[in-house]
């Protein structure tokens, strides 16, 4: 049976801390200047009090990823469980994929002169493992979830920064973070 | 070696992700990627070396990693998920550790300046070193009858008991003049020695029994973030989270509330508790009469000398809030506090200390689970530190060591007589850059004959030196490392061999004190030979055994352990005070020169030349002047910012990215502005840190001013480093 696996991401309980990226880094042993996953600050003021949230993204691993529809070489493929994975040996480094997803999830190498980006772990995941940045997160803020049978109830799929979510049907997932009460002297 | 080893790894996953698009693109695609995928692990699960090490960083978490060797190259580093308090998982700078061993930018061989700070180095030998320092050390010692003029600096850049070596060589030289004290803490380990007898925190993993959390100038999301986790749980288990914070820090941003203090102000807001507590009666009698000495006056005091609207005037908060506070705390039990280290870098930060921990113990939430008031532990610390105790030579005259003043080091240096210092030996720390009275730190080094310093990294400190002698990283040595907040012990085996010409502090220690025999024999006692990893056994004992329920320290190799005993702290209700009981009154902090309780002490305010605060405390993407440099981290952040809020940026009519000068009377910075309201109107922050390739320090503004306390435990008064005041300028 076909599944939609995609990142959960507990807004709540990140707090920033990037070690997810560097999780995904060190797995790999990535170049310094590639970044699977990114970790974003969200604007101070886009909720009622000032407050430091973040957002940690990679590859959306979306149901309508337009990486895949504008690749002139086929180098993108959607597995059946909705892995997005790119295909290095093809890729021509046109960076057609770069401009079209609207998450800038495909890096650029500039050594290869070619893309590369997550592919969520899909060999650990075929070994019943989990993808590196969810074991590594100290916050236990990231999981992966199939969207088919996930209950989405009480997660949202846009965040303020988060890029409209219908053009590319991203599977990624979040929990939005609680406000809490703060006692300030300048207001 | 780094570019093979990238391109191996990296390869081989491309070519698994390959194989998988093809057999994609073809159809039926589980089964058939699952075996190539097994055989391609099982292969790589062969060739690959587990490897047992420990973070050794100056940090709260210590982390046991697991260390993954192929080919006898570190490949990558995991968390071992035997250690249920780092629980398998890093950090951001933990997970870096490639890159540092790696880092094209490390010293690879001794290297010899001509003209500190000139930029012009020479490659030269061991020996060539080895016999420059030792010649020198034996002309000083004829010069002045005396091994006195030889200073060490060493500190808090490993906490490995293996890099006690470096005091072992020195002592071995015979008495010498050592930079003594704490920077970081000292101030909080008095106060709570004054309280207590010691510093002694539950186990940090007990915090999910905690209903009720004060998080008081502790930002554990960028300093101990595996501590998180179990405030999150604590959270989900129905604990309510209040920061108390002057920053709204990345800690505070997830608390269910966030009190922002007036800085420094800390005993003031706690003892408008107590006196709130005592005016409604909402104090543990039994507890104090059981176990407290002291209370009537305490209690004598905030009667006659306390109200809640002082306490709202010092402190910025509200009269209701204070009274909301007290009431919470006082009655949902258990009531837990963690005291951070940043709020006693003040001239009343350990007063401060001890009116937090007045609160703990008038509610009588000491030595209970879920309770406490916690700063740090050194339980687990009891080693024989075989390597640091040597034999003084035979023809050893001076009598005893020479305590310098860590705290104020370039001032001290500079002023030291009879003898003066002439020489310096910086190890596991980089005082140029972390020290404050940055211009000062550089006089003294330029009035020195010989400045040695071991290091990876070609930092602030090294510019400033004559000699630099290459030294290896945590897995390329063996090593013990515990915590001074968790109770883990982890092995740290030697994962791959010694970069470059890199050495360990105890071999570099060994081959030196060959050198001075064979110049001059009997002038250093430290052993010339020996195993390392022997040396690492002869650190335990039978009380380290029974504690952590092992029969030998071999057993560390299969995983780290935990202490099996005292994991809540004072449960035994013996405080190890004088009278042994919880003192809060207490007679040594007298001896001192301070109040017997803890009363307020007046806070340093702006004066109206420097009338902003400039709090510098710790950045997420590094410890000290560690991490920041490497570029994994220089990807993710690469500029050092000045955080200023709107209505001050207004003011000054300075706009986001604008560049800043921050300035007082003994220096300055320049950084661009990130305006954000974070940061309290009347403070600044910028955080401290080395960035590689950048002329960023914070400490060009900051005094040597000294905390109140820190005497007593650590032989020095801490640094008011959070009393620092500046004007700023756009520029």
């Amino acid at each position: 049976m076909a599944k939609r696996l995609g990142f959960l991401v507990d807004i709540e309980r990140c707090f920033g801390c990037h070690t997810c990226e560097l999780a995904c880094k060190n797995e790999y042993q990535l170049d310094p200047d590639i970044r699977w996953r990114k970790v974003y600050q969200i604007r101070e003021d886009a909720y009622a009090m000032p407050e430091r949230i973040f957002m940690s993204l990679t590859c959306n691993h979306c149901d309508q990823p337009e990486c895949l529809r504008v690749c002139p070489v086929v180098a993108y493929t959607k597995r059946n469980d909705g892995i997005v994975l790119h295909n290095q040996d093809r890729c021509i480094g046109c960076g057609m994929c770069i401009m079209a997803c609207p998450y800038k999830v495909p890096q650029y190498n500039q050594k290869q002169k070619r893309v590369e980006k997550c592919h969520m772990c899909a060999h650990k995941q075929d070994q019943g493992q989990k993808p590196a940045c969810v074991t590594g997160c100290p916050a236990e803020a990231l999981s992966v979830i199939d969207l088919e049978t996930f209950t989405v109830l009480g997660t949202t799929e846009k965040l303020p920064g988060y890029p409209d979510p219908k053009i590319t049907k991203p599977t990624t997932r979040f929990i939005q973070p609680s406000i809490g009460v703060q006692i300030r002297r300048d207001r | 070696m780094d570019k093979k080893l990238t391109c191996s790894r990296r390869s081989f996953i491309k070519g698994t992700a390959a194989t998988t698009i093809a057999l994609g693109t073809a159809g039926s695609l589980f089964s058939i990627n699952q075996s190539s995928f097994k055989t391609a692990l099982a292969q790589e699960i062969q060739e690959n070396k587990i490897f047992q090490n420990a973070c050794p960083r100056n940090c709260y978490d210590t982390c046991s990693i697991l260390s993954t060797v192929k080919d006898g190259i570190l490949t990558k580093v995991d968390g071992n998920p035997d250690n249920t308090y780092t629980r398998g998982r890093l950090c951001v700078k933990g997970y870096s550790y490639t890159r540092s061993v790696y880092s094209p930018d490390r010293i690879k061989y001794p290297m010899k300046q001509k003209g500190r700070g000139s930029g012009n180095w020479e490659r030269i030998s061991w020996d060539e070193a080895y016999s420059e320092i030792a010649e020198t050390i034996l002309r000083i010692k004829k010069e002045y009858g005396s091994t006195l003029p030889i200073c060490l600096n060493k500190y808090s850049g490993n906490f490995s008991i293996m890099q006690y070596g470096i005091e072992g060589m020195l002592a071995s030289i015979g008495d010498h003049s050592i930079a003594t004290g704490t920077p970081c803490w000292p101030a909080g380990i008095d106060a709570q020695t004054f309280d207590f007898g010691t510093i002694y925190n539950n186990d940090p993993e007990d915090i999910v029994n905690s209903k009720y959390l004060i998080l008081w100038g502790v930002n554990p999301a960028w300093c101990a973030v595996h501590s998180m986790y179990f405030i999150q749980e604590a959270k989900r288990r129905g604990c309510k989270v209040v920061a108390i914070d002057p920053i709204l820090t990345q800690t505070a941003s997830k608390a269910d509330v966030f009190l922002q203090i007036k800085p420094s102000t800390d005993g003031a807001l706690a003892l408008g508790m107590a006196k709130y507590i005592f005016d409604n009666q909402l104090y543990d009698a039994q507890w104090l009469a059981r176990n407290a000495r002291g209370y009537e006056e305490f209690f004598g005091y905030i009667k006659n000398n306390i109200t809640l609207e002082w306490a709202a005037d010092k402190t910025g908060l509200p009269k209701e809030t204070i009274e909301t506070l007290a009431r919470e705390y006082a009655t949902t039990k258990p009531a837990n506090i963690w005291i951070g280290y940043g709020m006693q870098r003040h001239t009343n930060g350990g007063q401060n200390v001890r009116a937090i921990d007045a609160l703990a113990a008038i509610t009588g939430n000491i030595g209970k689970s879920g309770g406490g008031a916690q700063y740090a532990h050194l339980e687990t610390w009891g080693f024989n530190y075989h390597a640091m105790v040597q034999e003084k030579p035979q023809d050893n005259r001076a009598h005893g060591n020479r305590a310098i003043n860590m705290n104020n080091f370039g001032a001290e240096v500079l002023a030291a007589d009879n003898p003066p210092i002439k020489m310096l030996w910086i190890a596991c720390r980089n005082p140029v850059s972390q020290d404050p009275e940055t211009s000062v730190i550089k006089k003294a080094f330029a009035a020195m004959d010989l400045v040695v310093t071991a290091e990876l990294f070609m930092n602030p400190t090294v510019e400033m030196s004559d000699i630099v002698l290459p030294v290896t990283t945590t897995f390329e040595n063996p090593g013990v490392n515990v915590s001074y907040w968790h109770y883990w012990m982890t092995l740290n085996q030697q994962a791959v061999k010694p970069l470059y010409e890199a050495k360990n502090d105890i071999t570099i220690a060994m081959e030196l004190s060959k050198k001075l025999n064979e110049m001059q024999p009997g002038s250093c006692t430290f052993p010339t030979a020996g195993d390392l990893y022997e040396w690492a056994g002869k650190e335990f004992n039978a009380n380290i055994y029974s504690q952590f329920g092992i029969n030998d320290w071999k057993e560390l190799e299969k995983g780290p352990v935990k202490a099996k005993r005292g994991l809540i702290a004072w449960q035994d209700g013996r405080f190890r005070t004088p009278s042994g009981k919880y003192e809060l009154w207490s007679e040594e902090a007298q001896k001192f020169g301070h109040h017997p309780l803890p009363v307020y002490v007046e806070e340093v305010k702006p004066s109206g030349k420097y009338p902003i605060r400039c709090l510098t405390p710790h950045w997420k993407l590094n410890i000290h002047s560690q991490f920041q440099n490497l570029d994994w981290m220089d990807n993710i952040d690469n500029t050092p910012r000045l955080e200023i809020h709107p209505k001050l940026a207004a003011q000054y009519g300075i706009a986001h990215n604008d560049n800043v000068k921050v300035y007082n009377e003994i220096g300055y910075f320049i950084l661009p502005a990130r305006i954000t309201e974070t940061v309290p109107v009347e403070t600044v922050a910028a955080y401290t840190a080395w960035y590689k390739n950048r002329n960023y320090n914070v400490n060009y503004t900051v005094k040597a001013i000294p905390a109140d306390m820190g005497k007593k435990a650590t032989g020095m008064p801490g640094i008011a480093f959070h009393d620092n005041f500046v004007n700023i300028e756009k520029i």
